[in-house]
C-alpha cells in the first residue's frame, strides 16, 4: 500500500530525511519511531503531499506522490501532531468542511458514522472552541477517518493528552487496522509496541533499525534487565559482588541502585537474592527494568558510532 | 474549480457567524451613513445631492477595511495549523486562494448592496440622483475594492501575524492610493501623468467617480486583482518547497 524508495529531504544543507526506504501493506500499522528531529514529521509531510520530495520516490496505492499528487491525496486522511481545528465552527460542520473539500458525495451518513465512531455525536452541535483537549483529538481522527481513506497518517496523536484518552487513542487506531494501512509516529516505545505490526526506528533522517517491536527488543536486549537496591553495605563497593553473580552480564550504578543486565536467556533473580544475602546485605528492591526506547536508541546510536570509529 | 465553492462557504459562514465581521461591518455601514447624510445636507442648498458620495468615501476608505476583511485569511490558518491539512486535501492550491478571495470580494459586496439602499432614499425624498453617474461610480468601487482585497491577501498569505500582514496591506494601499500626489513634484509631464495611471486613484477619482466608464480602468484594476492572486498563490506554493 504504501512503498517508499531513497526518499530525501533536505533543509537548505540540513538533510532531515535521507535516502529512507521502507513499505507498508495493505492493513498494517506501521510505527515511526525517532527522537524529535528524526524527520519523521518531514517523512509523513512527503507522504501526505504537503511538500515534494528533494529526492527519491514513494507510491501510495500505486500512485506517486509528486505525480498523481491529488489522487495520493484523495486516499490519506492525515492528523498532524498539532491537531487543526477551527474554533469557530460546531463539531458537525467541522468535519463536513473537510468531507465535502475531499469530495465525499451525499457527506451526512459518513459524518454521522464517523462522529459515532470517535463518540461525539452527542457533541455534534458544540462549539469545536469548548471541547475538552481529549475531545479535540478525537475530532481531528474524525476529520482524518471521513472520506474513508485507504491510507491514514497520524503524527504523534497521543502527545499532550490524558491516560485514560491515550488507552483510547490507542484503541481507536488498532480498531482502524482492519480497513485501512497505518501510519503512526510516536516516540513513546511501549506504545509502539501496544499498537504496531512493526516500526522503523529513525535517526537523523536515516532508518537505524527496522522490524517488529519484539525483533528489535530480542535483537538489542536479548537479556532481561532488573533493578536492585540494597541496603546495610556500609564502605563497600557491591558492584564488584553483583558482576561476579553467574549470568550477570553488566552492572550500572544509578541514583539509589543497580541495574544488572542478565545473559540472554536466563533468570538471574533467585542468584543475585541468594548473593546478596550471602554478602551480609539487605536486599530492599529487586524489580524488573523496562526497556525503553531511550535505551535501544541508545544502544543503536552508540554501535553506529562504534562501527564508524572501526572503519 | 474543485473545492473553490467549499473554501467560499466556509469562509462566508465565517464572516456571519463571528462578531469581528460585524463589527467591521458596523463601522463600514455607520461611516457610508455618516458621508450620505452630511452630502445630503450639502445637497440642501448648495449643489444637488451627489450619487457618488459613498463611493467617494470608500476609494478612501478601502484602505482601512479591506486589510481587516482579508488579514485573517491565510495568516489564521498557517497559525492555527489547518494550513497543513489544506494544503493536503485534494484542491489545488490556487482554488484555496480564488475560493478565499471570492468570499471577501463577496461579503463586500454584501456591504456595498446595502448602501446602494440610499440612492432608493435620493430617488424618494426627490433629489434625483443621476443614475448613470451612481452605476458607474459603484461598480468602479466595487472592483477598486476587489483589488484592495486582492493586495491584503498577498499579505495574509506571507505572515502569520494578523497584525503584520493588516499594517503591511494598509501601507501598500495607502502608497498606491497616494501614489499620484508624487506626480506633483515631478517636473516631467509625461512621468507624472505615468505615475498617476498606476495608481488606485488614477483609475477611478476622474473616472468612474465622475460617471466615465473606461474599458482601460476596468482593466487596470481585473489586472490587479489577477497579479495579486497569482502571487498569493505563488507564496503558498512556495511553502512546500521550503
Amino acid at each position: 500500500m504504501i512503498e517508499v524508495k531513497e526518499l530525501t529531504k533536505r533543509y537548505g544543507n540540513k538533510t532531515a530525511v535521507d535516502r529512507i526506504s521502507f513499505s507498508a501493506g495493505a492493513g498494517e500499522i506501521l510505527g515511526i519511531l525517532g527522537p524529535n528531529g528524526a524527520g519523521k514529521t518531514s517523512t509523513m509531510r512527503m507522504l501526505t503531499g504537503f511538500m515534494p520530495p528533494t529526492d527519491g520516490s514513494a507510491t501510495l496505492d500505486g500512485f506517486d506522490i509528486v505525480a498523481d499528487s491529488m489522487e495520493v491525496r484523495r486516499r490519506v486522511g492525515y492528523m498532524p501532531e498539532r491537531v487543526p481545528l477551527y474554533p469557530d465552527m460546531t463539531v458537525e460542520e467541522y468535519v463536513r468542511f473537510w468531507a465535502k473539500l475531499r469530495g465525499v458525495r451525499r457527506p451526512q451518513k459518513s459524518i454521522e458514522a464517523v462522529l459515532d465512531r470517535v463518540q461525539l455525536l452527542d457533541r455534534r452541535r458544540s462549539l469545536v472552541r469548548s471541547l475538552s483537549k481529549g475531545l479535540k483529538q478525537r475530532l481531528g481522527l474524525a476529520q482524518t477517518l471521513v472520506h474513508n481513506p485507504k491510507v491514514i497518517i497520524l503524527d504523534e496523536p497521543t502527545i499532550g493528552i490524558d491516560p485514560q484518552q491515550v488507552i483510547e487513542v490507542r484503541a481507536a487506531v488498532r480498531d482502524l487496522a482492519h480497513n485501512h494501512t497505518v501510519l503512526f509516529s510516536t516516540h513513546i516505545l511501549s506504545e509502539a509496541e501496544q499498537v504496531c505490526d512493526r516500526v522503523i526506528i529513525l535517526n537523523q533522517g536515516r532508518i537505524v533499525a527496522e522490524g517488529t517491536p519484539a525483533e528489535l527488543r530480542q535483537k538489542l536486549y536479548p537479556g532481561d534487565s532488573v533493578f536492585v537496591q540494597i541496603g546495610g553495605v556500609g564502605h563497600a563497593k557491591p558492584e564488584k559482588t553483583l558482576r561476579g553473580i553467574n549470568g550477570v552480564k553488566q552492572v550500572q550504578k544509578l541514583a539509589g541502585g543497580y541495574a544488572l543486565e542478565a545473559v540472554a536467556g536466563r533468570d538471574i533473580r533467585a542468584d543475585v537474592v541468594k548473593r546478596i544475602q550471602q554478602a551480609g546485605w539487605t536486599l530492599l528492591e529487586l524489580r524488573p527494568v523496562a526497556v525503553t526506547l531511550e535505551d535501544i536508541f541508545l544502544k543503536i546510536v552508540s554501535r553506529e558510532d562504534a562501527e564508524e570509529q572501526a572503519e | 474549480m474543485n473545492g473553490v465553492g467549499v473554501i467560499f462557504w466556509r469562509e462566508m459562514r465565517g464572516y456571519f457567524t463571528s462578531p469581528y465581521a460585524y463589527l467591521i461591518a458596523a463601522a463600514f455601514l455607520l461611516l457610508a451613513g455618516f458621508f450620505f447624510v452630511s452630502n445630503l445636507w450639502l445637497s440642501v442648498e448648495q449643489t444637488p445631492a451627489d450619487p457618488a458620495a459613498i463611493p467617494e468615501f470608500l476609494s478612501f476608505g478601502m484602505i482601512f477595511f479591506a486589510p481587516l476583511l482579508t488579514m485573517r485569511m491565510l495568516a489564521e490558518e498557517t497559525r492555527e495549523g489547518t494550513m497543513e491539512l489544506l494544503l493536503t486535501a485534494p484542491v489545488s492550491d490556487s482554488a484555496i486562494i480564488i475560493g478565499k478571495f471570492l468570499s471577501a470580494w463577496g461579503f463586500y459586496t454584501i456591504l456595498l448592496g446595502i448602501t446602494a439602499s440610499y440612492q432608493i432614499i435620493l430617488v424618494n425624498i426627490g433629489a434625483f440622483p443621476d443614475l448613470g453617474k451612481a452605476v458607474a461610480a459603484y461598480i468602479g468601487i466595487w472592483l477598486y475594492g476587489g483589488a484592495c482585497l486582492s493586495v491584503g491577501l498577498v499579505y495574509s498569505a506571507l505572515t502569520d501575524s494578523q497584525i503584520v500582514a493588516g499594517f503591511l496591506s494598509m501601507a501598500t494601499l495607502f502608497l498606491l492610493y497616494l501614489g499620484d500626489n508624487i506626480g506633483l513634484i515631478v517636473a516631467d509631464v509625461e512621468l507624472a501623468r505615468l505615475l498617476r495611471t498606476l495608481t488606485l486613484q488614477g483609475h477611478f477619482s476622474t473616472s468612474f467617480a465622475v460617471g466615465i466608464f473606461r474599458a482601460e480602468d476596468v482593466v487596470f484594476f481585473a489586472g490587479l486583482i489577477t497579479a495579486m492572486l497569482f502571487i498569493a498563490i505563488r507564496i503558498v506554493e512556495s511553502r512546500r518547497w521550503r
